[in-house]
């Protein structure tokens, strides 16, 4: 029974001082109370040296929009993210390791708590003053020394409330905020009723000479947008205990945007009175309350202040205490909390807190404007208010948020930038203003936008949004991408650049275009290519210059280089292997506005460098569209770099062949037949009969890595999946057979006999057309599944089953979209072929892709099946079941 | 129950509960209200560089 307790202490204290998300259940705030204890952490005497501040900069009226405006602006937007910590129970810093990485937020949770703690030592300072002053009014004198004893008690003091936790704070701050108010609600009755109100409501400073009266309201908006910025560290613990989002948000807001702008005030007003009456301005309340009015008014108010302080210490000791433990969630909260404590002592002791605060709050705005920028846009934005909590959590097996040994390069760098930023605009420590347009945005709201921007510009670069979106499967964007949308015209800004590129790309490889038939053919034409390698890409437009064209893009690339970059070089984005009606209409569309199609009507890489079967579709649509056919046959691009191993050759060479075989008075007069039977004679290739005829020697030692691949059963014990490869030997696993690529792309036997690699591919092909006639074909395993929807991500599906006989495949898993276990059924006869791949994108492995209208499914083996998963022998049933070789 | 269970459970409860709303969220009205706040903020605080 006592051990059972202990553990539910355990797991209490652990929710409510440490970093386990808070379950609704267990939410102990409403509005109210939640507002009274974040205007327990925003008002404290600051706001008074804060209000007298903002009245040598601005006169009254613009002080009360600042102060209450300005404020509130600022919170009512850096504020919305803690509904995060409202809707999962967990602070912003468990948020925050997906923008800084686990290791990255450590090292930002420490900056943040040492330049925004020694806040509580000015606390202590406020404190020690007030005592001395209340035992001054009883006209005794301290000994030296005794100001320390007391900053230094009410260190002590705070630290304890705050070790005795959530309940302790709650009460203090449910008596203290009350009373606080009152103060402040004495302050200005008594500064009003001192002084003619019109002596406060028209008050002006006096400004020095060569002072701007615009830049001092600007400064003054900057004061209360870095004061209640300053804030944002710390505004979560409390959410994360509310029973819903909008009471967390609003107390929030209110909290520092009403009450405590409301003491910022009432420190204003008091400065004012204490200035008309003495000549002096104060931001001390009890001695403004002896001097204006009755002192035990001020001795009463004294001893509240007080409490105040050390209610202050106890709830931003708390916070940041809880704060740290999210971090270090290893280390005890009694145990920072006392480590907050010292380090405040430390402060005090130094003595010099007070003279260097100002640097402190806007060294620390520096830092936060950026911060509540990236997890701004992060929420919202990047992550669309999803978090991968088991990987914020590090469980294990959940690395989404690892990144770089721990640390978001990316998050780190625009929080480095956005703190540089505003040191452009603003130097605080002289004030000197470097940019006058930006500084009217205000520093800290300029670096806000600046760093909210390159954020979210930055994650639009895809490799930049794959390495910050590693936790996708927690809020995928499942919108299915949109094939109907017109293709635009390839964009003749970007044009000289692509062929630039393409340049540099085929440079090393000495490429030689070749053109025929081609005087008199101008746009709109068809082009139809081989298709060996993603060097095709470069090479087509190179051929095609000086015209632009549009090209048909697997929905892949799109993902890979980003759809807003591909729609402008001109791609169409399709699916491969479906019936796509709308990708029809687009190439109506691009031919009627006069420009080129190239389609790739392979639709697959060579997997030996020869061509695959075409269909008769690609004539008739030659035919629909009435418009010339050019063939362009392109060699060496499969040699520099074969779909089964994507390292570059540096021997190979390349060589085009631009065709015109349909000329425009001969689209009306041939026949689909013809027009097939010209387009299928100019794209046949068999590149390493290329390679041998033209003595390209690719010497590389790795040559033949990879090439199990396509070759996966061994010539002489007859095993499928047998083969392996190492260096540039191809052997088998079983029987030791085993062959040497030469440097002519030839394999040679021990014996001596020498294989031409398409052939031993082909060969294979009849076992899998004799298993499928025969009934034996069937594949049953386990796959893992990752969906592409569209342009933006993939989606994790888990693992699954995939089945292939002879009435084609059937996919059962969990499908995201349907968020059903379902079966996926694609007819053979529906697919004349597969897409594969051998290791894609060089870190995948093998696979192969099926695809309805709204997803891809890129299906890998799982360890289980790895050893009987082959995309090729796949592929040759698909193409043999789809009716390719009928 | 370890740690690690004890975290992993409340995992599940939360994504379950997210799910069915059981913290209310913020509606669109609320982000409406939001939005009219922040403009008169706004317009109060350009109004400021008049006075």
């Amino acid at each position: 029974m006592s051990r059972k307790h202990d553990v539910n202490k355990e797991i209490e204290n652990e929710v409510y001082c440490g970093t386990l998300p808070v379950l609704p259940k267990e939410r102990k705030y409403g509005f109210l109370d939640a507002l009274l204890v974040l205007s327990g952490y925003c008002i404290a005497t600051w706001s008074y040296t804060q209000g007298s501040y903002l009245a040598t900069l601005v006169g009254f009226k613009q002080l009360l929009i600042g102060a209450f405006l300005a404020a509130i602006f600022m919170l009512l937007i850096y504020q919305l993210p803690v509904i995060l910590s409202s809707r999962y129970g967990i602070d912003i810093w468990i948020w925050l390791r997906s923008v800084f990485g686990s290791n990255g937020n450590k090292a930002v949770t420490l900056i943040i708590i040492l330049i925004n703690f020694p806040w509580y030592a000015v606390c202590c300072e406020l404190f020690a003053d007030s005592m001395e002053n209340l035992l001054g009014l009883f006209g005794i004198q301290l000994f030296n020394g005794a100001h320390l004893i007391l900053s230094l008690s009410c260190v002590v003091v705070g630290t304890i409330i705050a070790l005795r936790g959530v309940t302790t704070i709650t009460w203090t701050t449910r008596i203290l905020v009350p009373l606080l108010l009152l103060v402040g609600v004495a302050v200005v009755v008594v500064g009003f009723t001192s002084v003619p109100m019109e002596a406060i409501w028209n008050y002006q400073p006096e400004l020095a000479g060569d002072a701007d009266k615009t830049v001092n309201y600007v400064l003054s908006i900057e004061a209360n947008f870095a004061f209640v910025i300053t804030l944002v560290g710390g505004m979560a613990e409390v959410p994360r205990l509310c029973k819903t989002e909008r009471s967390g948000f609003y107390a929030g807001v209110l909290g520092q945007g009403a009450a405590g702008s409301f003491f910022v005030v009432v420190g204003a007003v008091m400065a004012i009175a204490m200035q008309y009456v003495t000549g002096q301005m104060v931001d001390d309340p009890t001695l403004m309350m002896a001097t204006l009015s009755a002192p035990i008014l001020g001795l009463s108010s004294l001893l509240l202040v007080a409490f105040a302080n050390i209610g202050t210490q106890a709830v931003g000791s708390y916070i940041y205490g809880v704060m740290l433990k999210s971090t270090f969630k290893k280390s005890s909260y009694k145990i920072l909390v006392l480590i907050l404590g010292v380090y405040v002592a430390i402060l005090c002791i130094w003595g010099k807190i007070t003279e260097y605060f100002g640097s402190f709050l806007t060294i620390g705005a520096c830092v936060y404007a950026p911060l509540a920028a990236l997890l701004f846009v992060d929420f919202f934005m990047i992550r669309k208010q999803k978090l991968d909590l088991k990987s914020a959590y590090e469980l294990e097996g959940h690395n989404a948020y690892r990144y770089s040994k721990g640390f978001n390069i990316v998050g780190i760098i625009c929080l480095a930038l956005g703190f540089v930023f505003t040191l452009l605009i603003y130097d605080p420590i002289n004030g000197v203003i470097h940019n006058k347009i930006l500084f009217m945005l205000t520093p800290t709201f300029a670096s806000f936008i600046f760093t909210g921007v390159l954020y979210y510009l930055l994650s639009k670069i895809p490799a930049i949004r794959r390495y910050i979106r590693r936790d996708t499967h927690a809020g995928p964007d499942k919108k299915p991408f949109d094939r109907a949308k017109t293709p635009p015209r390839q964009n003749i800004i970007l044009l000289p650049f692509i062929w630039l590129i393409c340049k540099i790309v085929t440079g090393p490889y000495k490429l030689e275009i070749e053109k025929k038939n081609m005087e008199g053919i101008k746009p709109p034409f068809l082009v139809y290519g081989s298709h060996n390698s993603f060097m095709d890409f470069y090479v087509t437009p190179l051929a095609l210059k000086p015209y632009r064209a549009n090209y048909i893009s697997e929905l892949e690339g799109f993902e890979f280089f980003g759809e807003w970059i591909y729609r402008r070089i001109g791609c169409l984005g399709t699916r491969k292997f479906i019936n796509d009606q709308h990708l029809v209409k687009n190439i109506g569309k691009v031919i009627k506005r006069g420009d080129i199609m190239v389609i790739y009507p392979e639709a697959r890489y060579a997997n030996v460098g020869t061509n695959s079967h075409l269909t008769p579709s690609i004539a008739k649509l030659a035919k629909l569209l009435k418009v010339p056919v050019v063939t362009i046959n392109m060699h060496g691009n499969y040699l520099q770099q074969p779909i089964w191993n994507l390292k570059e050759r540096k021997g190979a060479r390349l060589k085009a062949e631009l065709k015109c075989v349909v000329r425009p008075e001969e689209v009306g007069k041939l026949s689909v037949d013809e027009i097939f039977s010209r387009i299928s004679n100019e794209l046949q290739y068999d590149e390493y009969k290329y390679q041998l005829e033209n003595k390209i020697s690719i010497k590389d030692e790795w040559r033949a890595e990879g090439l199990h691949y396509p070759l996966y059963r061994c010539r002489k014990c007859g095993k499928d999946f047998a083969m392996t490869s190492s260096g540039s030997k191809i052997t088998c696993k079983f029987c030791g057979d085993s062959y040497e690529m030469d440097e002519y792309g030839v394999l040679n036997s021990t014996e001596g006999k020498k294989i031409h690699i398409p052939d031993w591919y082909e060969w294979q092909r009849g076992f899998v057309h004799d298993e499928i006639r025969e009934g034996k074909y069937k594949l049953d395993i386990p796959v893992r599944i990752w969906a592409l929807p569209n342009s933006v991500n993939f989606v994790d599906c888990g693992e699954g089953r995939l089945i292939h006989d002879n009435n084609g495949f059937s996919l059962e898993f969990d499908n995201y979209r349907s968020e059903k276990h379902e079966t996926l059924v694609f007819p053979a006869k529906s697919m004349i072929s597969i897409h594969t791949e051998y290791d894609y994108r060089g870190i995948y492995g093998p696979c192969v892709t099926l695809s309805t209208y709204d997803d891809t499914f890129f299906i890998y083996p799982t360890d289980e099946s790895r050893d009987v998963f082959n995309p090729t022998k796949i592929q040759f049933a698909t193409e043999y079941l789809g009716g390719l070789y009928n | 129950m370890t740690n690690d269970t004890e975290l992993e459970s409340r995992i599940d409860e939360i994504l379950k509960s997210e799910k069915e709303n059981a913290i209310p969220r913020m509606t669109k009205k609320d982000y409406i209200i939001l939005a009219v706040l922040v403009g008169l903020s706004l317009l109060g605080i350009i109004g400021g560089f008049f006075l």
